[in-house]
């Protein structure tokens, strides 16, 4: 089941991600109207509860990716990302382990994979209206831990997925063409999995924690800001409200156009 | 099914006295606890009781704040507009140690908050919020004094004027921590086969689920006639918190009583059978067997390899016969976990059997448990202290029982692996690893139940 799902969830998230390139593929050659490339940043942190745990904890991902974007023209872009992971769980716990296990351990690497894609929807004065989705996927390296203080040698081994997708209207301002502010309101769905193998011995345990699909909605300020006539700085920030406070989500991005 | 002639040979001499007085005890023998006030005495009224769930866990502090107190020259103006400036959206002042409780940033862990917090000049201490509990030791009456076995902190264990002890701290089982993770699920049932249990005494009577099977006299009243049982089934799982006597290994486990001997102490394995597949039978989650034989008889293999087969964790005391071997059935190594005696030091007591069958030690020397009052008589307290692996055995079942409620979806075997794996090696310096003489090491109910923080 286990297995099974996590292949699945993969192949659907790398699914995703080339279908969103793959659409506008057979274009690119003669649509691609506009190139950028460059290095992102990203950090997002989300309160979640794990199924079948009473109380929350807390996801934190930092991302560091190779980034492409592609203007298709009449204000549609796709964004492609490439990258690395770190990402922290506070406070996950893995009850039904042989030997329950805590998780205060540092971050855990993985790969990173998504895509964005923003489409002009209208203008309105010096406003302009799109829609934007994003999707990313984090594919978790595997991690091993020594259990000590057993009378026999043990060790624990963990690896971590997720992915988030949001998607939500952008308001724009167009304030000159070397800065475009924007507010952006989004809904918010993450999935996630941390799959953990204890050994001790003769003595073998496994537990995934899954959140199937957390909802929250996120709000964020940003703007795309050419510095010269080759680089761009793409950055914004916001939060996610929830009950008792807030997570934040933070992204800067440095462009090149070819 | 065909019986081989030699089997049917062993499977009548088997139809031996099962000496288990004298497995229960040593030499020393059971003492009349004239200590513990001199006259019975029964308290009108409980006093106020700490109601929890069987299951606690969390995080070891807040998630979202920390604590931060200031260098005694900074002015509380200026310490709270800097902790403002750090984008904190909660700052709360405990005046009068001059504390303040911040609220961390959205997306900043608390581990982040406090290095940066802890970079800053003016800032004396900061620390997490650590997470605090009701105290769990109960509040039995002989819980602190006698009971070494589940707490011990060294000093004298005093009995009586010609017994006196020195402890060493730390030799028991871990109960205290290992209560702060359960306490024990009062669906999960300890079966002792035994004596039998006296279910009218106070610290025991809330605990028993029915008046069991005697297959002793072939009735439906399992009724302690010796004492052994009595005592058994109070280290496993005595009424705890109650304000008297004594605490259980798996305070809220309950008590399914067997009577599997005779007034004597002694039983057929006959009887054994029958009552190991009576218990499986009638929601038995573990069955202590705090007896056994000499003999080797598939017919009483069979039985607990039923039991196990069918989810139930079987423990035995491996016997008091120091220099000799397991006894039946702990010797059945695949189904049955064999439990040696250890004392208030962490040695293991002279009186123990050995062998490679021998998986744990357990507390076994002067152990307080319950007793009916007539044996102890009128004017004494109904507890006795006594001596032996089958004093060793209940609280390796009490602390399945404690597994099985935490985690009631392990078999058997994984079971007996979390309670070998996790013991103590407390005879490392002559003896590393596992040996015949303790197996893995005395029982670390804490290592089993508390979560192991993964750094």
């Amino acid at each position: 089941m286990t297995k099974r799902s996590g292949r699945g969830w993969r192949l659907l998230s790398l699914g995703i991600a080339l279908a969103l390139a793959s659409e506008y593929a057979p274009a690119a050659e003669s649509k691609i109207k506009t190139f950028m490339a460059g290095l992102n940043f990203d950090h997002f942190s989300r309160t979640i509860v794990w199924d079948g745990d009473t109380g929350p904890s807390r996801i934190r991902a930092s991302l560091v990716s190779a980034r492409a974007d592609l203007g298709f023209g009449k204000g549609l872009t796709l964004s492609l990302y490439a990258g690395l992971s770190l990402t922290g769980f506070d406070g996950l716990a893995f009850g039904t382990l042989p030997i329950a296990l805590e998780f205060d351990a540092s971050a855990m690497k993985g790969l990173v994979l998504g895509a964005e894609l923003e489409s002009h929807l209208l203008n309105y004065r010096n406003f302009e209206i799109k829609a934007a989705g994003r999707f990313v996927s984090s594919f978790g390296m595997s991690k091993t831990w020594p259990l000590e203080g057993f009378a026999v040698d043990g060790e624990a081994k963990g690896r971590s997925n997720w992915m988030e997708a949001s998607a939500g209207p952008r308001v724009a301002y167009i304030f000159s063409d070397m800065f475009v502010p924007y507010l952006e309101v989004n809904i918010r769905w993450l999935r996630a999995d941390f799959r953990m193998e204890e050994t001790l011995d003769d003595l073998v345990g496994l537990e995934t924690k899954r959140v199937k699909g957390d909802l929250s909605f996120g709000v964020a300020l940003g703007g795309d800001a050419r510095v010269s006539d080759r680089l761009t700085i793409k950055a914004k920030a916001g939060f996610v409200p929830r009950s008792g406070g807030a997570d934040a989500l933070f992204s800067v991005g440095l462009l090149y156009a070819f | 099914m065909k019986v081989p002639a030699i089997r049917s040979i062993k499977a009548i001499t088997a139809l031996l006295v099962l000496l288990i007085a004298g497995l229960g005890t040593t030499d020393a023998g059971w003492i009349k606890q004239t200590k513990l006030g001199g006259r019975s005495f029964r308290r009108p009224a409980r006093v106020q009781r700490f109601e929890r769930p069987a299951l606690r866990r969390g995080p070891r502090y807040a998630a979202d704040r920390v604590l931060v107190r200031f260098k005694p020259d900074v002015t509380d103006a200026y310490a709270e507009g800097l902790l403002r400036s750090y984008g904190f959206t909660s700052v709360r002042l405990i005046p009068r140690i001059g504390v303040y409780s911040v609220r961390t940033s959205p997306g900043a862990s608390v581990a982040e908050t406090l290095a940066m917090l802890r970079r800053n000049g003016d800032i004396e201490q900061a620390r997490p919020d650590y997470r605090a509990r009701l105290t769990d030791t109960p509040n039995d009456e002989f819980f602190v004094r006698y009971q070494y076995n589940l707490r011990n902190r060294g000093g004298i264990l005093d009995i009586s004027p010609g017994l006196q002890f020195p402890m060493t701290a730390g030799a028991d089982i871990k109960a205290a921590p290992a209560w702060d993770a359960a306490m024990g699920d009062p669906e999960v049932v300890i079966a002792i086969l035994d004596s039998g249990v006296d279910m009218t005494h106070p610290d025991l009577a809330a605990k028993i689920v029915s008046p069991g099977r005697d297959f002793a006299n072939d009735d439906d009243d399992a009724t302690d006639d010796n004492w052994h049982g009595t005592h058994v089934a109070g280290i496993a799982a005595a009424d705890s918190d109650n304000t008297e006597g004594i605490a259980g290994v798996a305070r809220n486990c309950k008590i399914l009583p067997v009577k599997v001997t005779a007034d004597d102490g002694n039983g057929y394995y006959s009887w054994i059978i029958d009552g190991i597949i009576w218990a499986t039978d009638n929601g038995a989650d573990v069955i202590n067997l705090s007896l056994g034989g000499d003999f080797d008889d598939p017919f009483l293999e069979d039985a607990c390899e039923y039991a196990f087969d069918r989810g139930v964790v079987v423990v035995a005391a491996a016997g008091n016969d120091y220099g000799a071997s397991v006894v039946y059935p702990a010797a059945y190594d695949g189904y049955v976990l064999a439990v040696v005696a250890t004392d208030f030091n962490d040695q293991t007591a002279d009186f123990s059997s050995s062998g490679p069958q021998v998986d744990v030690g357990a507390p076994g020397v002067y152990i307080l448990g319950p007793a009916p009052q007539w044996y102890v008589g009128e004017g004494y307290l109904p507890y006795v202290f006594a001596s032996g692996t089958s004093q060793a055995a209940p609280h390796v079942s009490g602390m399945a029982a404690l597994i099985k409620s935490l985690k009631p979806e392990l078999e058997p075997a994984d079971i007996m692996k979390i309670i070998r794996y996790t013991a103590d090696d407390v005879n490392a310096s002559v003896d590393r690893g596992r040996d015949n003489h303790i197996g893995y090491g005395r029982i670390n109910m804490e290592r089993a139940l508390v979560p192991y923080i993964l750094k």
